[in-house]
């Protein structure tokens, strides 16, 4: 009959108005005559316009009833009705299949939906006959109350019975004796003798129940959620009254709830107690304790997303986060759309359940199942705020090692997520780095990286104090070294720029930033690969070799070093020597008569006059004299200095305390020279004079007096200046030498140049420690010098006796030249006693100056060795052994016999 | 001549078929409907009949039917 083509097609409305007419009269049992009224009502309501339904194919409304079925407990139906479905598509007879399984679906919802009001007619009455006879008057009132669906109707457990019957002690008068029919027998007392208006009764006394309820949960106006599943559940709403409190929360209510909770939105029942600062079900709510517990377990989501969204509310508005907080609010704002997507899935679902199967007690979302669902997220949830706990106050690179540290985690899925927060929160770490590292640019407002730049600093103190470490601000993942490393490639790049003033590029930069700049992850997983410390020692050893090669080449730092070592450490020696020769006069001149211009004059001429003028003339420029401070009694000698100006990128290795340091150095050693030209004077006198006081045999004694002195004070002198510019110059010198060549950075040679200078002032005795051996050593210079005077002295009344017997000599020969006697005797006696005038005043008095000078001088030097002896210094000790090479003075000293005796002595004291 | 009576058979016996499913369907879901009824419904819905208006057309109808049942007795 469907396959008639005549039946085809919405225009032919006589066949379908004959099929209406049709259905009418099956369905209201009327005569074809008296339906007229019924067909037009049909019509009426067919020809509205009615919304296509909005599952309008064929297969979604299929599922649908599966569900419906499968929802109802009727999984063999669910079964059969998809085999019959499938027949029924096979077949493909029926064309508007969604229309007839929509119609048949719709009316089979009533059913449960509507329950019997509209069906009853065909169903119940069928059911239990005679029902519809016995309620003759109470059809129509029937309607406003909802009925149970027969299922839960049929079946009634004792407890609801006894509910019922005891609640309406006062109108038990209704029940019907359609009862008896059910399962349970019923004591007849209890049961109502007359038998109509026994459903309609029940319902009205439930419904007052039921508005009971609703009057207990007023508070909250929520009869209407109520009540339709007080209806539809009945019996396991009353199983739990005893356990807790006068009624329960349906289920669906509190995962409605709970959607709201993961939300972190305080719902119906269940709200944050900020007492106990967690999300709790009302207390006054029945709630049995087991779902209480699974509640405060889901709600725990809730909790967590509100900690976690608290910290990236506040901390996105913080305008001085920084890079690095942003990135991590960012990926936190990342991950809490992950979970917000799941929540708009459960709300989804809720919702649909809502719509399709309100009739159900099985829906879709149950507790237990949320609390399935959630688990991962809470999971996730949970490390989110653990993360959030210990970036708490921290920024920068402390906040990326916080993270850092749980990136360890034994869970894979616990490491991932740290793992990919990590690399969004390193990832500004990691550019910032790079520009530092290739550009030298610090784009840091927010003080996160740990390179930190002072701006005040200027040019010329830019390597030194310009940039520093942030302790506190590297990452764990980055190595002390690391650090370091990646500090200096950076100061390279500025130091080149702004000081060196070099801006040629360094070969092969563009195409190593374009492959670095996305490999944050590098940094953390260093234990994985070697690519970041590639990356990072390439760079800085590039950066560096060029640093170095601009200022080898450059600025001639090679040369500037070796004119220090000529100039300031007396290394040229003829030039020295010179100068000494041109100067000796003036410095002997106290030192407040000395002015710098005439110095000045006299070193250019120094320099005119030895191998010093081939020297670069930059060099030379830089040379210059300079006058320390004067102290009262001080002569030329004490206040003299050379000087060197340094300035530019050298000044960076040559900084004003190295310079102090030179100066002190050259002091020492124009002290140390000077007694060898001292000691070369006197020399020279002794041989002159030597031969010419050979004539006075009593004055042989004072002049081997003399030389003995002289040779033993040449002899330490020349030991002394062999140790310095031998164990102490040459060697330091040499390793400087050695460790300037290697050098991989500006660091190592600045480094190396301040070992030499340390080792150079310590073994030259300037340090605080050896202050004692300084000042002895002073000493013994200084009596040097008087014994140079001393000499000069007596040579000089020598002299003078010498001429006297000359011209004693010359006159004898003139007289007897003009004939006369060559002596009288009153001249003769004369002569005599200036004689032994002479040698009466002369030799007494000079003997023992010359004895006291050479045992004080002794007595200084046993002083000295003994301790250098005792000196930290290994060097020290060749100085010993030089000086005392065949023990003479250890004859003498009982302390320098065992000097490990004494060095046990001092040590005891 | 044979063939097409043969085919005309076929096609009733299949329409039988598919009738019968139907009345299962229908029965599975507790529709109440009896076959004469169910027909005229395929036959509404083929013809192109809104179903959710149909469905309210029986709905009142059944409403109807039992007031009327209700008034008679």
């Amino acid at each position: 009959m469907s396959s008639r083509p005549s039946s085809r097609g919405a225009g032919d409305s006589g066949t379908v108005q004959t099929l209406l007419r049709k259905l009418c009269c099956k369905i209201t049992g009327l005569p074809e005559g008296e339906i007229q009224p019924y067909f037009q009502h049909a019509c009426t309501i067919l020809s509205s316009n009615f919304s296509t339904p909005a599952e309008s194919d064929e297969h979604q409304v299929s599922e649908r009833i599966r569900r419906i079925l499968v929802c109802q407990g009727r999984e063999r139906d669910a079964i059969r009705f998809a085999e019959l479905h499938r027949k029924l598509q096979s077949q493909g007879l029926v064309k508007n299949r969604w229309a007839v399984l929509y119609v048949l679906m719709s009316l089979s919802e009533n059913e449960s939906k509507h329950a019997k009001e509209k069906s009853s007619s065909s169903l119940f009455v069928r059911g239990i006959p005679g029902y519809s006879t016995s309620t003759p008057f109470n059809a129509g009132m029937r309607r406003p109350f909802k009925a149970p669906p027969p299922s839960s109707d049929n079946i009634r457990t004792p407890s609801q019975m006894s509910n019922n019957t005891t609640a309406s002690s006062g109108i038990s008068s209704i029940h019907s004796d359609v009862r008896s029919d059910g399962p349970t027998p019923v004591p007849q007392s209890f049961l109502p003798s007359t038998t109509f208006v026994s459903m309609d009764g029940e319902r009205s006394h439930k419904h007052g129940t039921m508005s009971r309820f609703a009057d207990a949960l007023s508070k909250t106006g929520s009869d209407n959620a109520i009540v339709p599943r007080a209806g539809r559940n009945q019996t396991g709403m009353m199983k739990s009254q005893g356990d807790n409190t006068s009624f329960e929360i349906p289920e669906r209510e509190l995962v409605r709830d709970l959607v709201f909770i993961l939300q972190g939105i305080e719902g119906k029942w269940i709200k944050f107690d900020v007492t106990k600062d967690a999300y709790k079900a009302d207390k006054q709510v029945g709630i049995p304790q087991a779902v209480r517990l699974l509640v405060s377990g889901l709600s725990e989501c809730g909790w967590l997303l509100n900690k976690v969204k608290n910290y990236v509310e506040t901390r996105s508005a913080d305008k001085t986060f920084g890079l690095v907080g942003q990135s991590f609010c960012a990926a936190l704002h990342q991950e809490l759309t992950e979970y917000y997507r799941l929540i708009a899935v459960l709300e989804s679902q809720l919702q649909e359940d809502i719509d399709q199967g309100i009739g159900m007690n099985v829906s879709g979302i149950s507790l237990r199942r949320l609390l399935v669902w959630t688990f991962d997220p809470l999971d996730r949830l949970k490390k989110l705020a653990a993360l959030v706990d210990i970036c708490k106050g921290k920024k920068g690179g402390a906040l990326a090692s916080a993270i850092y540290s749980y990136l360890r985690h034994g869970d894979p899925f616990t490491r991932s997520l740290v793992k990919h927060i990590l690399t969004m929160v390193s990832q500004p770490i990691y550019a910032t780095l790079l520009r530092w590292i290739y550009d030298g640019e610090l784009e840091d407002i927010h003080d996160e990286f740990f390179v930190a730049s002072d701006p005040t600093v200027r040019n010329d103190r830019l390597w030194h104090d310009k940039y520093s470490l942030r302790k506190s601000m590297i990452p764990t993942f980055i190595t002390t070294d690391q650090a370091r490393r990646i500090l200096l490639t950076g100061k390279s790049i500025n130091y080149l720029r702004q000081v060196c003033l070099d801006r040629s590029p360094i070969k092969g930069r563009e195409a190593a930033i374009k492959v670095d700049t996305s490999h944050a992850e590098w940094m953390f997983t260093q234990d994985l690969s070697n690519n970041f410390l590639n990356m990072i020692d390439r760079v800085y050893k590039e950066t560096s070799r060029h640093l170095l090669d601009v200022l080898h080449s450059k600025y001639k730092f090679m040369d500037h070093l070796k004119a220090m070592r000529r100039y300031l450490l007396l290394g040229q020696g003829d030039f020295i020597r010179h100068l000494m020769d041109l100067l000796e006069e003036d410095l002997a001149k106290p030192a407040s008569t000395l002015y710098l211009h005439n110095l000045t004059g006299i070193l250019e001429t120094a320099i005119r006059g030895t191998n010093a003028q081939f020297d670069d003339l930059d060099i030379l420029k830089r040379l210059d004299v300079r006058l320390l401070e004067v102290s009262p009694g001080d002569t030329g000698w004490d206040v003299f200095s050379l000087d060197y100006h340094v300035d530019g990128p050298i000044r960076t290795v040559f900084t004003p305390e190295c310079m102090i340091m030179y100066l002190r150095v050259f002091n020492f050693l124009w002290r140390a020279k000077r007694m060898e030209y001292v000691l070369a004077l006197i020399w020279k006198n002794q041989i002159f004079n030597a031969k010419l006081l050979k004539s006075i045999p009593e004055l042989s004694t004072i002049l081997h007096q003399c030389h003995m002195l002289g040779s033993e004070m040449v002899h330490f002198i020349q030991q002394t200046q062999y140790y310095i510019s031998f164990e102490v110059l040459e060697c330091s010198w040499h390793e400087l030498l050695n460790k300037v060549k290697e050098a991989e950075d500006l660091d190592c040679v600045i480094a190396a140049h301040e070992t030499f200078l340390d080792t150079v002032i310590t073994r030259c005795l300037l340090d605080e420690q050896s202050r004692g051996i300084l000042t002895q050593l002073r000493t013994i210079f200084d009596l040097i010098i008087g014994f140079q005077q001393a000499q000069d002295s007596f040579y000089q009344t020598a002299q003078q006796e010498l001429m006297a017997r000359q011209h004693f000599a010359k006159l004898q020969k003139q007289r007897s030249d003009q004939g006369d006697w060559g002596l009288t005797e009153e001249l003769e006696e004369e002569e005599r006693k200036r004689r032994i005038e002479f040698l009466k005043t002369v030799i007494p008095t000079t003997r023992p100056k010359f004895a006291v000078l050479a045992q004080s001088f002794q007595d200084m030097v046993q002083q000295f060795l003994v301790m250098v002896t005792s000196h930290q210094d290994v060097s020290l000790r060749f100085l010993s052994f030089r000086l005392d090479f065949n023990e003479h003075y250890k004859g003498r000293e009982p302390k320098l016999q065992s000097p490990a005796n004494y060095q046990r002595m001092k040590k005891l004291t | 001549m044979a063939s097409m009576e043969t085919s005309k058979s076929q096609r009733a016996s299949s329409a039988k078929q598919t009738m019968d499913g139907i009345m299962e369907i229908s029965k599975i879901l507790n529709t109440g409907l009896d076959m004469e009824t169910l027909a005229s419904v395929v036959r509404l819905c083929e013809s192109g009949v809104n179903p959710e208006a149909l469905a309210h057309v029986f709905n009142e109808l059944r409403k109807e039917s039992a007031s009327i049942k209700v008034n008679q007795s």
